[in-house]
């Protein structure tokens, strides 16, 4: 670093620190506004690991004709067991499913009057609903209910369809939540900036009348937004890691209902470098606008 | 050398300040500027710092045509130009040394080097044990000697004063001007902006005496 780049950085620090509370306040404002939209994406990524695990959720059954024969099983399973996203096959027979009828439904009785087992025999699939679209999932569907020997398909596919496009839909107002809260963190650090340009203005005009460059000048309001935007970034970052060790209890206990565990994802390392860089970035680019405007009209 | 060629200088919806201004005042020489408020002095330096364009003729100094030097240049123009204000222009939270050493710091100077071309200069305007004291705890003299400092740090080759007694007793101005003519002795193109009339007689140096935007004097128009 240069020895004008040093004093500026530290013309900087001391300006932050001549005025913690003000200077806090700033951090503060700016880890808000950016926790907001990364604790949405990572609560986003937590949905999708939830659904990740509830892929064996998607079941299709395929109900057999009567007539239908051994081969037609044979082949039809072969071929299930080689479509796209498919996790599990499993072949129920005719006295399988009436078992299964009897013990569930508690009707013996009935189906004794019938005489013969009416129930069909069937192949329950198992699919994982990210695997792909939900309308290729449903074409696939489609396709398997043509097969030979196959009599009907029955699917509960429409909630993993409703669950993708609440998710699309999520994913795209957080990203707009996220552009919209960017421009919010631009201007809180621009007025920031504004208010400092204010009270060194003495200090801005004299530097130009003995020469300063706009460079200059510039140079420790953009260390100023850059040291805010990277601290806030990093204060966001522990903020969503709070919200999460707080959350992970409740997820637990719930989690514990279901039979199930799920633990909650924070941001990874990488993440979280990103998350710091970014906030120091839009630290750096409201100063820019701010001192840029002001020397705009200090030099023209 | 400051050359002002048919210098024009008016403002939309005012009157013309300057009105086809001639004058010259060669390298290494030294002149006062005169005449009545409003009688466009202070415009006059403005546009030799370029703080304001020349509306309609040219201003050549030191071979820069400052009437069309371009924004990006204007900077380092300065530098080359020491300036002294009525009013100081002294950054109040920061003490001698820092304000004089603003003027280095902009120029990229190391801090070795401003930290003896500060003590420099303070010698030379009789400030040199006033070194950590803050302005708002020195006379009027005194920080207007840090003023003389700052401009003079850098060793330019053109000192601008506007009126750098204005606010200054007899013996006082007697004292800042005497310093501004010892600049002048060591080579430094000097011009002075002064409605002093007794400072004027008593130093006998070349006069430019402006009235209404028009150079007046006859006598002196050129130093």
């Amino acid at each position: 670093m240069s020895a004008i780049r040093r004093e500026a950085a530290q013309n900087a620090l001391n300006t932050l620190l001549k005025q913690p509370l003000a200077t806090l306040m700033t951090i503060f404002a700016l880890a808000i506004v950016l926790a907001l939209p990364v604790g949405l994406f990572a609560a986003l990524n937590n949905l999708q690991q939830l659904l990740g695990q509830w892929r064996d959720q998607a079941q299709i059954s395929l109900f057999l004709h009567q007539d239908a024969t051994e081969q037609d099983i044979q082949q039809l399973q072969k071929h299930l067991q080689g479509s796209t996203g498919v996790v599990n096959v499993r072949y129920v027979g005719k006295e399988a499913a009436l078992k299964t009828f009897e013990k569930n439904a508690g009707m013996t009785a009935a189906i004794k009057i019938l005489g013969e087992n009416p129930l069909p025999a069937a192949f329950i699939v198992e699919l994982n609903p990210l695997s792909e679209s939900p309308a290729a999932l449903q074409a696939q569907v489609q396709k398997w209910a043509r097969q030979p020997g196959v009599a009907s398909a029955q699917s509960d596919l429409h909630w993993v369809a409703r669950l993708q496009a609440i998710l699309a839909l999520g994913k795209t107002a957080v990203w707009i939540l996220a552009i919209m809260l960017a421009v919010g963190a631009i201007l809180v650090m621009g007025n920031t900036i504004r208010l400092h340009i204010a009270q060194r203005r003495d200090e801005i005009d004299v530097a130009s009348l003995v020469g300063a460059t706009r460079a200059f000048i510039r140079r420790p309001f953009l260390y100023q937004g850059l040291i805010q935007g990277a601290i806030a970034g990093i204060l966001a970052w522990i903020i969503i890691a709070i919200t999460i060790t707080i959350l992970q209890g409740p997820v637990d206990r719930l989690a514990t209902l279901y039979g199930t565990r799920f633990q909650l994802l924070g941001l990874t390392g990488l993440e979280g470098l990103i998350l710091i860089i970014i906030s120091a970035i839009l630290g750096w680019l409201g100063s820019r606008l701010a001192v840029g405007q002001h020397l705009d009209h200090t030099f023209s | 050398m400051i050359e002002f060629i048919n210098v024009t200088k008016h403002y939309p919806g005012r009157h013309h300040v300057l009105r086809e201004l001639n004058l010259k005042l060669p390298t290494g020489q030294m002149a006062l500027l005169t005449g009545p408020s409003g009688a466009g002095k202070s415009t006059l330096l403005k546009l030799l710092l370029r703080l304001e364009d020349v509306s309609h003729g040219t201003l050549m100094v030191n071979g820069v045509d400052v009437s069309t030097l371009e924004k990006r240049h204007i900077p380092a123009y300065r530098r080359r130009i020491g300036v002294v204000f009525q009013d100081h222009k002294l950054l109040m939270d920061r003490d001698v040394f820092n304000n004089v050493a603003l003027t280095l710091q902009v120029s990229g100077v190391s801090g070795k080097q401003i930290q003896s071309r500060v003590r420099a200069a303070l010698e030379k305007v009789g400030l040199g044990n006033r070194i950590h004291n803050f302005p708002a705890t020195l006379s009027g003299g005194e920080q207007q000697r840090v003023g003389i400092a700052r401009a003079i740090v850098h060793t330019p080759e053109i000192l601008l004063a506007d009126e750098p007694t204005g606010n200054l007793d007899g013996s006082l101005s007697t004292e800042i001007l005497d310093l501004f003519r010892d600049f002048h002795q060591h080579g430094t193109t000097v011009l002075v902006a002064t409605h002093d009339q007794s400072q004027v007689e008593r130093l006998g140096l070349p006069v430019f005496h402006l009235e209404q935007g028009m150079l007046q004097n006859a006598k002196e128009k050129s130093a």
